[in-house]
């Protein structure tokens, strides 16, 4: 806590963030009372096994699904207060995001789909695609940016959802089990690649992941085991 | 997003699933073209009655007449007389282009050996080309004419030579030549009501054009002269104001040396008073005017005829049929949007997975909508394009062969009879109206999708 007050005002926070499931007659608590606090260009990575709820702490950080109680302040708006259409406006300027399971648009060419961010920001398409070109070539997929995601191996469908995240220059990406379909070799092949261009650019990471060795990569690991933050390690230096 | 960027992505959407997008449009094709077909077909009738009653009469003329009532029976309208002063006052209404009054009167006529009947109207030579008379040869009639007289195109029918043997009865009486009658002299005998018999030598320096059925029974001469003609009818009647026969005689003047007065058997005549026309010729601007000037006439007391008055019935009656033709492509029309419909609803389960990704990336709802719409209004514009076309091929052969096969010999001047018509306002509203029913059909569809939570969506993707 004492380092929080060193940096300056954090870009996201969580406060006594609560988030509860109605499945069937049962409420699940998913979220137990949260709090979190991520600084600018810090490279945060959420621990757990299955169902320990750091899959919707990333969802709820990033504005996709709503806290049952408490507030997301992202730098310095309660993103939970917003209406959809201004959440809208924040998803496209400012995060980017990385699934498991890649999420390309099957029907669209590698850097197609990087640029497709661009389209709802109406950016001119000789542009876009520039753009798009130009982060493919960061993650090393220049020369099968005109492949669709089916001609292409898991971990090269995982760079260009990265490219996709990263087109617009966001301030914040959340990533969620980005290597959890790849080979170790791939895992840390992607993380070394991303763990570099997001430091360049100054860029904030949010990852969530079950597997301690990509958690490393991390500046910062939270664990979290049934909807709480049970500790949290810095360097390498465990505070429970 | 752009517009451009939205019509790419929306037309790519589309032809990811051919098949069923080819279905989609088919539906939309089939509607268009129902309803288009089925509308030419009434406007086509319209059309087609209206040419019909063109070549009977003008739809910008008006025949004026005074109005009867006979003696007792009640008249809801006053009854006015045709007079100069009633002249006067329809020459004032708005829409009317030119006016003449007219004289009838009939008699006897000779050519040459062949004995007939001249239904001769006097009417100001001034007006005639305004009031759309038409020679196909020799001329109209001028100011200086008096004993010039132009005849209508069926005139020469009524003339026979005695001497000849009639046609059975059963076939058709030949159609005579109208040229038979240009630049000949007819000679008109007239009878009044005493008895009295006047010769006229009428020389005819024109023959209508048949274009207009109206005038071709009847010959026309300048309206002085025919006036003459009548008041000399109108001695002995019951208002006649008893000129005695020898001051019509003096009335006569110089035209004396061309009028023979014999005494027999009684003509006949139309117009009681004597300043009374038997009717008067209306030219107006157009149509619209035509029907407004006839209803305001009757309704000034006297009594007017325009083909137009029965134009009304007609398209009545072509509109009730239109509606039911409409109504049946409309229902075809509507069959096809709930195809859209469906085809778009199924298109978001598909694209689930999709539309969530976008969502994530940035997607609006407004992008999302206006894509969802955007798919299903390209779905209206391509059907109802390809019905547009195919409407026309339809079109063509329905009056191809079904026109030719239906009425034969009714068209004009060897033109087969149009029974389909598609004029461009049917073209616009037909594309404006299918892109219509692609943009409502897309709405439920585009409500679904902006109600789609990405993350359950991704989830279950």
């Amino acid at each position: 806590m004492v380092f929080n007050e060193v940096m300056s005002l954090p870009i996201l926070e969580l406060r006594h963030v609560v988030k509860k499931y109605r499945v069937g007659k049962e409420v699940v608590t998913a979220l137990d009372d949260v709090d979190l606090s991520v600084q600018a260009g810090e490279f945060v990575a959420i621990l757990g096994t299955s169902g320990s709820g750091k899959t919707t702490l990333l969802n709820v950080a990033a504005g996709l699904e709503k806290p049952t109680r408490g507030d997301v302040i992202f730098r310095g708006t309660v993103l939970n207060k917003l209406k959809e259409r201004q959440k809208v406006v924040f998803r496209r300027k400012q995060m980017g995001f990385i699934f498991q399971s890649y999420n390309l648009l099957p029907t669209m060419t590698a850097q197609e789909n990087v640029a497709l961010p661009l389209i709802f920001d109406g950016v001119p398409v000789r542009e876009r695609l520039k753009r798009a070109v130009a982060v493919l070539t960061i993650m090393g997929l220049k020369e099968r940016r005109m492949h669709k995601p089916m001609e292409m191996s898991g971990g090269q469908q995982q760079r260009v959802s990265i490219a996709r995240a990263l087109v617009h220059n966001p301030r914040i990406i959340f990533a969620d089990e980005l290597t959890g379909n790849l080979d170790s070799h791939t895992t840390n092949d992607i993380m070394r690649n991303l763990k570099e261009t997001i430091c360049g650019q100054g860029q904030t990471l949010i990852m969530v992941t079950h597997d301690h060795d990509v958690a490393k990569f991390a500046d910062r690991i939270i664990f979290m085991v049934d909807g709480k933050i049970v500790s949290e390690e810095r360097g390498g230096h465990k505070n429970e | 997003m752009k517009s451009f960027d939205l019509l790419t992505l929306a037309n790519r959407n589309l032809w990811r699933r051919k098949g069923r997008t080819f279905l989609t449009v088919l539906g939309v094709i089939i509607g268009t073209t129902a309803i288009v077909v089925m509308l030419s077909l009434g406007i086509g009738l319209v059309e087609s009655q209206k040419k019909q009653m063109e070549q009977w009469g003008s739809l910008n003329m008006i025949r004026v007449q005074q109005s009867y009532s006979f003696p007792g029976e009640p008249s809801d309208n006053p009854q006015r007389l045709l007079n100069d002063e009633a002249i006067e006052e329809i020459r004032a209404i708005e829409g009317v282009l030119a006016l003449s009054p007219a004289y009838e009167v009939g008699g006897e006529a000779k050519l040459g050996r062949k004995m007939g009947y001249f239904s001769l109207i006097g009417i100001d030579p001034a007006m005639m080309d305004l009031l759309e008379f038409e020679v196909s040869h020799g001329r109209l009639l001028t100011g200086d004419d008096k004993f010039n007289v132009v005849a209508g195109s069926w005139v020469i029918n009524n003339f026979m030579d005695p001497k000849e043997q009639p046609g059975r009865w059963d076939e058709p009486p030949p159609q005579g030549d109208p040229l038979e009658l240009l630049n000949k002299r007819v000679s008109l005998t007239l009878m009044n009501q005493r008895q009295q018999k006047r010769v006229y030598s009428l020389n005819v320096v024109g023959i209508l054009s048949d274009t207009s059925m109206e005038h071709a029974h009847s010959v026309f001469g300048p309206l002085p002269e025919i006036k003459k003609m009548r008041d000399f009818i109108q001695q002995g009647m019951q208002n006649d104001p008893m000129i005695p026969p020898g001051k019509a005689m003096e009335m006569s003047g110089s035209t004396a040396d061309r009028v023979v007065e014999v005494p027999t058997q009684p003509g006949r005549s139309s117009g009681r008073e004597k300043d009374q026309y038997s009717f008067a010729l209306v030219r107006t601007e157009d149509v619209a005017f035509t029907r407004a000037i006839s209803t305001d006439l009757r309704e000034r007391g006297f009594n007017a005829y325009s083909m137009a008055d029965n134009l009304a019935g007609i398209e009545n009656a072509a509109r009730q049929m239109q509606a039911v033709l409409g109504g049946i492509g409309a229902i075809t029309l509507l069959v096809a949007a709930i195809g859209i419909t469906n085809t778009m609803v199924m298109s978001i389960y598909e694209r689930t997975r999709e539309i969530a990704i976008m969502k994530v990336v940035g997607a609006s709802f407004g992008d999302i909508r206006t894509l969802f719409l955007a798919e299903s209004s390209l779905i209206g514009l391509m059907g109802g394009s390809i019905g547009i076309g195919l409407s026309y091929l339809l079109s063509y052969i329905l009056n191809k062969y079904l026109g030719a096969a239906m009425a034969p010999g009714m068209g004009q001047d060897g033109v087969a009879l149009q029974i389909s018509m598609i004029p461009a306002w049917l073209v616009l509203f037909a594309v404006a109206f299918s892109i219509g029913i692609g943009l409502i059909s897309g709405i439920y569809p585009a409500n679904r999708a902006i109600k789609l939570d990405p993350i359950t969506a991704m989830r279950n993707g």
